[in-house]
């Protein structure tokens, strides 16, 4: 087992104003402490600290934007830089993917 | 001199990390990534 820290590039290009959603091949598993993510094709766990973090991604299917996902769970301004940051994580690590717009 | 601008730009560094570190920690306390991969056999 390893624990990685993800690319701070990859942090940085977050795209908060397009469509994402929970990748097909991710399982979620709410926690106490958040959620579980396990992504079958890349055998990856990610884990979401915060209650938070895990309503945005479940809202990320259909809401029409990731910063509307964040607006809608309750996220703040202040608090969407961190937000950004963690989705900017399980995008490159597959567990969220960009869809088209519908 | 030169020791004296030596331990200023140290000075500097340091203070720049340290303005640096909370959004890192910030986003690494939202997300933690883990690879399962040469587990097998682990039970």
């Amino acid at each position: 087992m390893s624990t990685e820290a993800p690319a701070r590039g990859a942090r940085a290009g977050f795209d908060l104003d397009r469509p994402w959603q929970l990748h097909a091949q991710v399982s979620v598993r709410p926690e106490r402490f958040g959620a579980l993510l396990y992504h079958f094709g890349t055998r990856r766990l990610s884990f979401l600290k915060s209650p938070e973090l895990l309503t945005v991604v479940s809202a990320l299917g259909a809401a029409p934007t990731a910063r509307e996902a964040c607006r809608q769970a309750g996220v703040s301004d202040a608090e969407l830089p961190a937000y950004a940051a963690a989705l900017a994580t399980l995008a490159s690590s597959q567990m969220i993917c960009a869809r088209e717009a519908s | 001199m030169s020791e004296r601008a030596g331990t200023a730009e140290v000075t500097e560094s340091t203070a720049a990390t340290a303005i640096a570190e909370p959004e890192l920690a910030t986003a690494d306390l939202l997300v933690e990534e883990v690879s399962i991969d040469g587990m097998c056999g682990v039970y």
